[in-house]
């Protein structure tokens, strides 16, 4: 088997297209690679630019009243992460600015496909683009005439007659030819850690394991696939073109059809929808049989009893503050029913769409590819969730700071500068992958199965064939 | 050219299944697309119509006010509907961008925007609730089975698939010079059977356009249709001339599918995705921090200005509600001034608003002059730009909404400082401005 993998490897470096290309994908990857860091570095400095000068803002305010500092709010940039230059993911079309305020959730708005015309339906040319679209396609030209060659040249008998077994020689012929993909793929992974080499975490190194290992079992996937179509069809021609149209299917079309049949199985409401009932909730409460009228007389109560006052003028606090959390924290409650049923269709939209793995690999790697990249809807909601509890902190310290500390003196109502600095900074941290990693076991899952499903029909194929 | 090749074809093409279903294939996810997205351009009006309706709710709340001379909602004294200001805060206005009668024939950039807004006296073109409808960001990034994705992007596919082995197949089976004994001129034989797809993609494609254009919108939208016919025949024909000169220089089948589908890779897919990266790091994504600091920052700072300065600030804006002297001291510290800074933060929102559209508009420059090596971007934009779905679409609704604000604003000054008292004609006349 060894020998075969050496004696395809001497024909792959005697072969000039073959040189030609490697050669070009080789330097093509360096320098996809090495501007796509480029880039995305410059864009982390871009996002931190701009979260130091909102927080600069914030670190400014003096003496103001702390509810109208709930007002004034502040601001949450998604980040990048480093290993965004690798797989952009879905970071091109969601927001990257999100408002944080007192009485109201807003949209993270300003998505960098709003900001110009349309440039490319396939994204920008990263690392990702080459090894989900165009490697394959290198590979399947390799890999389409690798067995039926042997035959038509009559080197199979041959080798067989040495003792070769057929299934040694196809399998050689896989390796040999993954060999290359795993050479490319080192390479760029090699990149990406040499020039991040001291910001590279201990996840990050994780989640460049699975990156890498996703990828070559999607390689081998496509090489057998094409060597297995040209066993079962004998004829070279018949497997190229029945393989290219299996890789237009599975990188072009089916991930469309797919995405639009999971939209419509659980479909997500209109914005202008989902605002309306969340008003109604808002203000009729949430079951329709507690309206906020009723809701402030109840709070009021319950005020009155816990500080054995008779009136809201004799309270040692400040009611408004009181008012303003609870109708905050009805607020969160609204959110919750209805965000967080969005939130739900989206990740079952995503679990129904991992399902097409089954038919369809190359939806498994694009989705482990940007999960392992943290660009992908799981991390984008967990930015938005974080970024929520951040907020709901924020205000809870500010109405705090209305209702219990700035009450009397000459300043009343007025908090200092002090307070607002002491406030915490929002500082999105992606979560360890190891926390995430069950929302790709489908993934992970289907490309093992297409693995063995792959390597049953070789062996069978292989047994049944007689030369 | 010699008919009876070109009758050959068309029964080769009948006979070979890959080629017939490969075509009748994408025929129909040619009509799936439309279908598609003929669905979203119907949620789009459905969305719309429903905020009409919540529109006249609104608006005729206010009316019953004026017919049961109440000044406003029970439960809210301090609203006077009587009061130009409290009138022209209740007048319930959206601005909309309806979808092009020509959507379902490119989605373009629609679904990377919102289409509606509703309007009040501290909005700006930038605001957070003009974002895209709610939608799966994965999906988004797969893209929308779109009728221009399919012409731009897979058509040329398709015409590999059927051509690929004109001229390679004779030479895989080595009876290619069987072909040059029988014709005198080859070339003219690749020629006349390339011809043959040529004219079926292009009656095909513009079967589609013109059903789809004539169905939807009539005669009304005659140019935008025959644009987006001239502009996908020429880039039909564009790919069939390269195809062309690669078949007829090929050696096998083989190695032209090959080529071919290099060919469509750098164009389709490297071009445009080294144009985006490009693009990308010379223009890095807007954060937009001085359009922020306008919406909060400056904001606050105007409401901390004493009424004399906010005066003058109006006063350079609005220079029809100058006073004289003695009015000018009655009135410094009327509420009116107070009650007039929206208008003094909506034009720095516009100042910030046109740095934003001046920033991408410099970006859209550097896309467009790499039209000149990046064909297949520059067809999808102008695409875009007959189906009225791109970029520069949502500008003009930008636009629009711009308008409706200043309009808004100017309104509310101008009624306030003239102490007008509103009954239901004037407010029925000042929905009708606003709308």
């Amino acid at each position: 088997m060894i020998n075969i993998f050496y004696n395809e490897w001497r024909g792959f470096l005697r072969n000039k297209l073959f040189i030609f290309f490697t050669s070009f994908f080789i330097i093509l990857l360096i320098i996809v690679t090495y501007f796509a860091i480029i880039q995305n570095n410059k864009q982390i400095q871009s996002q931190n630019e701009a979260h130091n000068h909102i927080r600069s803002q914030w670190d400014e305010i003096d003496s103001t009243n702390a509810h109208s500092a709930a007002h004034f709010g502040t601001y949450a940039f998604k980040s990048n992460t480093i290993l965004n230059s690798l797989d952009e993911g879905i970071n091109s079309v969601t927001g990257v600015v999100l408002r944080l305020e007192g009485h109201k959730q807003n949209d993270v708005a300003f998505s960098e496909v709003s900001q110009s015309l349309e440039i490319s339906k396939f994204g920008k040319l990263k690392p990702s683009l080459l090894f989900q679209f165009i490697i394959p396609l290198f590979l399947i030209f390799l890999s389409f005439n690798s067995y039926t060659y042997e035959i038509s040249s009559g080197r199979l008998k041959l080798l067989i007659i040495q003792g070769d077994s057929l299934l040694k020689i196809v399998f050689a012929k896989i390796i040999a030819i993954l060999s290359l993909s795993f050479l490319l793929l080192s390479l760029s992974i090699f990149i990406q850690y040499s020039f991040n080499f001291s910001s590279l975490s201990f996840d990050e190194i994780f989640r460049l394991v699975i990156f890498f290992f996703g990828y070559i079992i999607y390689y081998f996937i496509i090489i057998s696939l094409t060597i297995l179509l040209s066993i079962l069809f004998k004829n070279s021609i018949s497997a190229l073109s029945t393989m290219i149209i299996v890789w237009l299917l599975w990188t072009v079309f089916l991930p469309k059809t797919i995405g639009n049949f999971t939209e419509s199985l659980s479909p997500l409401p209109t914005r202008f929808e989902l605002k309306s009932v969340m008003k109604d909730d808002r203000s009729k409460g949430i079951d329709g049989h507690n309206p906020s009228d009723e809701r402030r007389y109840q709070l009021e109560k319950e005020t009155l009893e816990k500080y054995n006052v008779d009136s809201i003028s004799q309270l040692p606090i400040n009611f408004s503050g009181i008012l303003l959390q609870a109708d905050e924290e009805y607020g969160n409650k609204v959110w919750d029913k209805h965000f967080g049923n969005v939130y739900s269709i989206l990740k079952e939209q995503k679990r129904n769409y991992q399902l097409s793995g089954l038919i369809n690999p190359f939806v498994s790697i694009q989705s482990l590819s940007t999960g392992s990249c943290g660009t992908d809807l799981i991390h984008h909601l967990d930015f938005l969730s974080k970024a929520e509890i951040y907020r709901r902190y924020f205000v809870k310290e500010l109405n705090n700071e209305y209702t219990f500390v700035s009450t009397e003196g000459e300043n009343a109502y007025l908090s200092d500068n002090e307070f607002f600095k002491s406030i915490n900074d929002f500082n999105y941290l992606t979560p360890n992958f190891s926390s995430v990693l069950y929302y790709y076991l489908y993934d992970i899952i289907f490309l093992f199965s297409w693995i063995l499903f792959l390597i049953f029909f070789i062996v069978l194929k292989s047994r049944k064939l007689i030369i | 050219m010699n008919l009876n090749i070109f009758l050959y074809e068309s029964i080769h093409f009948t006979r070979s299944k890959a080629k017939l279903y490969s075509y009748l294939f994408f025929m129909s996810i040619c009509m799936l697309s439309i279908f598609n997205a003929y669905k979203i351009s119907n949620k789009q009006t459905q969305t719309i119509l429903n905020i009409n309706d919540q529109k006249e709710i609104e608006n005729q709340k206010v009316l019953d006010w004026f017919d049961k001379s109440s000044k406003g909602p029970e439960d809210k004294l301090w609203i006077n509907v009587e009061d130009p200001y409290w009138a022209i805060r209740s007048t319930s206005t959206y601005v909309v961008k309806e979808p092009s009668p020509l959507m379902p024939l490119g989605i373009g950039q629609s679904t990377q925007f919102g289409f509606y807004k509703k309007v009040n006296r501290w909005s700006s073109t930038y605001d957070d609730d003009i974002v895209e409808e709610i939608s799966n960001y994965e999906r988004l990034i797969n893209g929308n089975i779109d009728f221009s994705f399919l012409i731009i992007f897979l058509l040329p596919v398709l015409i590999i698939i059927m051509t690929y082995n004109i001229n390679g197949l004779e030479k895989d089976f080595s009876f290619h010079k069987l072909i040059s004994i029988q014709n005198n001129q080859v070339k003219l034989w690749i020629f006349t059977r390339f011809l043959f797809y040529l004219i079926l993609v292009l009656f095909s494609v513009n079967i589609l356009i013109l059903t789809v254009g004539f169905f939807n919108s009539g005669t009304s939208n005659i140019k935008s249709v025959l644009s987006l016919i001239l502009l996908s025949n020429l880039y039909i024909i564009l790919f069939f001339v390269v195809f062309y000169f690669l078949n007829r220089n090929g050696n096998s089948s083989s190695s032209i599918a090959f080529k071919m589908i290099s060919v469509w890779l750098l164009f389709c897919v490297i071009i445009p995705g080294s144009v985006h990266q490009y693009v990308s790091f010379q223009y890095p994504v807007n954060y937009m921090t001085d359009f922020l600091d306008v919406n909060r920052k400056r904001t606050y700072d105007i409401f901390k200005l004493d009424n004399s300065n906010l005066y003058t600030k109006l006063l350079e804006i609005h220079p029809e509600i100058s006073l004289n002297k003695d009015s000018l001291e009655i009135n410094l510290d009327n509420k009116k001034i107070r009650r007039s800074i929206s208008s003094i933060v909506n034009q720095m929102n516009v100042d910030a608003a046109n740095e934003i559209e001046r920033q991408n508009e410099e970006k859209n420059r550097l896309i467009r002059f790499t039209y000149i090596f990046n064909p297949v971007s520059y067809v999808q934009n102008m695409w875009n730009s007959c189906t009225s779905t791109d970029y520069d679409s949502y500008k003009k609704f930008r636009i629009k909404l711009k308008e409706s604000i200043q309009l808004r604003n100017e309104l509310l000054v101008l009624e306030m400082w003239k102490e007008k008292k509103v009954d239901k004609e004037s407010y029925q006349e000042y929905l009708k401005f606003l709308n």
